[in-house]
């Protein structure tokens, strides 16, 4: 099988990835070479076979789920890390565009 | 120049403690290197040497007073750059994460600091961890110090790199389908991939969060024992770390009664003869130790990778969602929302993170989500079956750690494939969660250049990885 360019394009649309028009030519082909290898999979009977859980092992590390506060300097370093700020108030762009008049 | 960079940890340590050597010393003989060879090396991204000096001295007058906070006390470690130490920079090797300062130290720093570690700086990677030769990370690219035209490995490349060149005593690596086994095997180091559940991920960039585990590359066996047993342990900030019983080294010279299995899949076509002939030496020298070597049928090979390049890519596309240039890292400003995230993602990620972000999306969208990551999670259920039957009759699996010996820089940077299928013997261990160690043939491969052995052991069984290669290890320096 094989991704054509819109199947490539729409995908990239779902993870939020800008491509060039070049990428987008050449992803398709990267990805079939990768798709095609895992395909074999399809030829093993898994009738009736669970999926693998998450963990091999019981998790052993359960807590309370309890707010824990941050201490002061790394809530300076989490303001420090933001892309855009204006002392403490941390801008983002707009989730909503302007409707048309 | 001072030698004392070339020490190994247990070397280091026995002159800390008779007071022959000062950790001063220690980490400016390694600063001392890194400033004559990582020019051309480039195994960090950034050195901390005020800092580590200042760390040095404290653990000098700590010792001077007769304390000793643990076994790593005064050793200089490199830290791969996806692993947070609290203030100072980390970004996985991507320009989303230039100017990420950490909020917060991870649990395996933590318990480094605990010990009285020094740390000489943040070393080069793939970028997100995301390759096998840490020629895909935005910073550069790390080369071999054995061999400067041929790649260290990768993902964590600059600590291989590091270590291999005496710029620090040991490194943290991070393994997700043999980021820290087969970077040790090509620069001629120990290596382990830990159990799932042995070591905290928190605090480690997540990659794939069901195969990450963090682990030392060290200089030699015991190394690696200190360091593994230094940063293993449950943590509450973890829920995968396992309730396992506190892992004990086990040294032993002999090793009658151990029974060693080959998987006869993974012996067949595909491994180059110097590689063939070098682990074929190690495999007799264990059995001269007394360990009984038998062949073992190791089902569902050929479908380890195919599980690995599903199950890896739909983690990572969940996992990468977060960069986005909106809480931290960089942000490309766009004309609106949509604008903004497709901008910082597709000009600040790189080629091979988004290759697999894409993969993930795919693999999960509607109307493929049963075809490709529910079939991979079946496969992996056989899988993981097919190596518990197998370690039933033997204690632990040997094969090479990668079919040849390190590569050229560019000769596969273009072909995803190839560069996938070199991970085929060290991805089992991720699909299955468990144990594996790489450490070096005496027989070196062709151009002499290191060979690395790989075992896979049992659930928590560490410490019998450790005594076999110790084993083998004392007896071809001896």
């Amino acid at each position: 099988m094989s991704l054509t360019r819109e199947e490539v394009a729409s995908i990239a649309h779902l993870a939020r990835i800008g491509l060039s028009d070049e990428e987008l030519d050449r992803t398709g082909h990267e990805l079939d070479s990768v798709l095609d290898y895992v395909n074999r999979l399809q030829r093993i009977d898994t009738d009736g076979v669970p999926e693998a859980s998450a963990l091999p092992v019981d998790a052993g590390a359960f807590r309370p789920d309890v707010v824990d506060a941050c201490v002061e300097s790394e809530r300076a370093l989490i303001l420090q890390n933001f892309p855009a700020s204006s002392g403490d108030l941390l801008k983002a762009p707009a989730v909503f565009v302007q409707p048309k008049s | 120049m001072s030698e004392l960079h070339t020490y190994s940890i247990t070397e280091a340590r026995a002159k800390l403690d008779d007071g022959s050597i000062s950790s001063r010393e220690l980490t400016e003989s390694c600063f001392e290197a890194i400033h004559d060879q990582d020019e051309s090396v480039h195994a960090f991204l950034e050195t901390w040497k005020d800092e580590a000096l200042k760390e040095a001295e404290v653990a000098d007058a700590r010792r001077a007073n007769g304390d000793r906070l643990g076994v790593l006390d005064g050793i200089p470690l490199g830290i791969k750059d996806n692993i947070l130490i609290e203030g100072r920079r980390c970004t996985a090797g991507s320009k989303i994460l230039e100017n990420y300062v950490a909020v917060r130290d991870a649990t395996v720093i933590k318990k480094l600091k605990a010990q009285g570690a020094v740390f000489v700086g943040r070393t080069n990677m793939d970028e997100f961890a995301m390759g096998s030769s840490t020629e895909n990370s935005a910073y550069g690219v790390t080369r071999n110090p054995l061999d400067a035209g041929r790649v260290p490995g990768g993902s964590s490349g600059g600590s291989a790199a590091a270590v291999a060149a005496d710029f620090c005593l040991a490194a943290l690596g991070s393994d997700t389908g043999g980021s820290i086994r087969q970077p040790a095997s090509f620069c001629g180091l120990v290596g382990l991939k830990p159990t799932y559940g042995r070591v905290s991920r928190s605090g480690l960039m997540a990659m794939a969060s069901s195969f990450d585990q963090i682990g030392p590359l060290t200089k030699n066996v015991e190394d690696a024992a200190y360091v593994f047993q230094a940063i293993a342990g449950k943590d509450a900030l973890d829920q995968t770390t396992a309730d396992a019983p506190a892992f004990q080294p086990a040294w032993r010279e002999d090793l009658t009664g151990l029974r060693i299995g080959l998987p006869k899949q993974a012996w067949g076509e595909g491994i180059d003869a110097d590689v063939r002939e070098s682990v074929l030496s190690v495999v007799e020298r264990l059995r001269s130790l007394g360990a009984e070597i038998v062949d073992v049928d190791l089902p569902y090979s050929d479908e380890v990778l195919a599980v690995y390049y599903v199950v890896v890519p739909c983690e990572v596309s969940a996992n990468l969602s977060r960069f986005d240039g909106m809480r931290y890292g960089v942000r490309l400003q766009g004309a609106g929302l949509l604008e903004t995230y497709l901008r910082t993602r597709g000009e600040l990620i790189g080629r091979e993170p988004r290759r697999r972000m894409l993969l993930g999306a795919y693999a999960l969208s509607a109307g493929y989500y049963d075809a490709y990551y529910k079939k991979a999670k079946k496969v992996q259920t056989l899988i993981r079956n097919a190596y518990q039957s197998a370690l039933t009759n033997v204690d632990v699996l040997l094969t090479p750690t990668t079919p040849s010996v390190a590569y050229g820089l560019g000769e596969k940077v273009n072909d995803p494939l190839a560069m996938y299928l070199g991970d085929l013997f060290t991805v089992g261990a991720n699909v299955t969660g468990l144990p594996a160690l790489s450490f070096p043939s005496a027989t070196k491969g062709s151009a002499g250049l290191p060979v690395g052995v790989h075992l896979t052991g049992r659930m928590f069984d560490e410490a019998t990885l450790f005594a076999v290669a110790r084993a083998y290890e004392s007896s071809s320096n001896g």
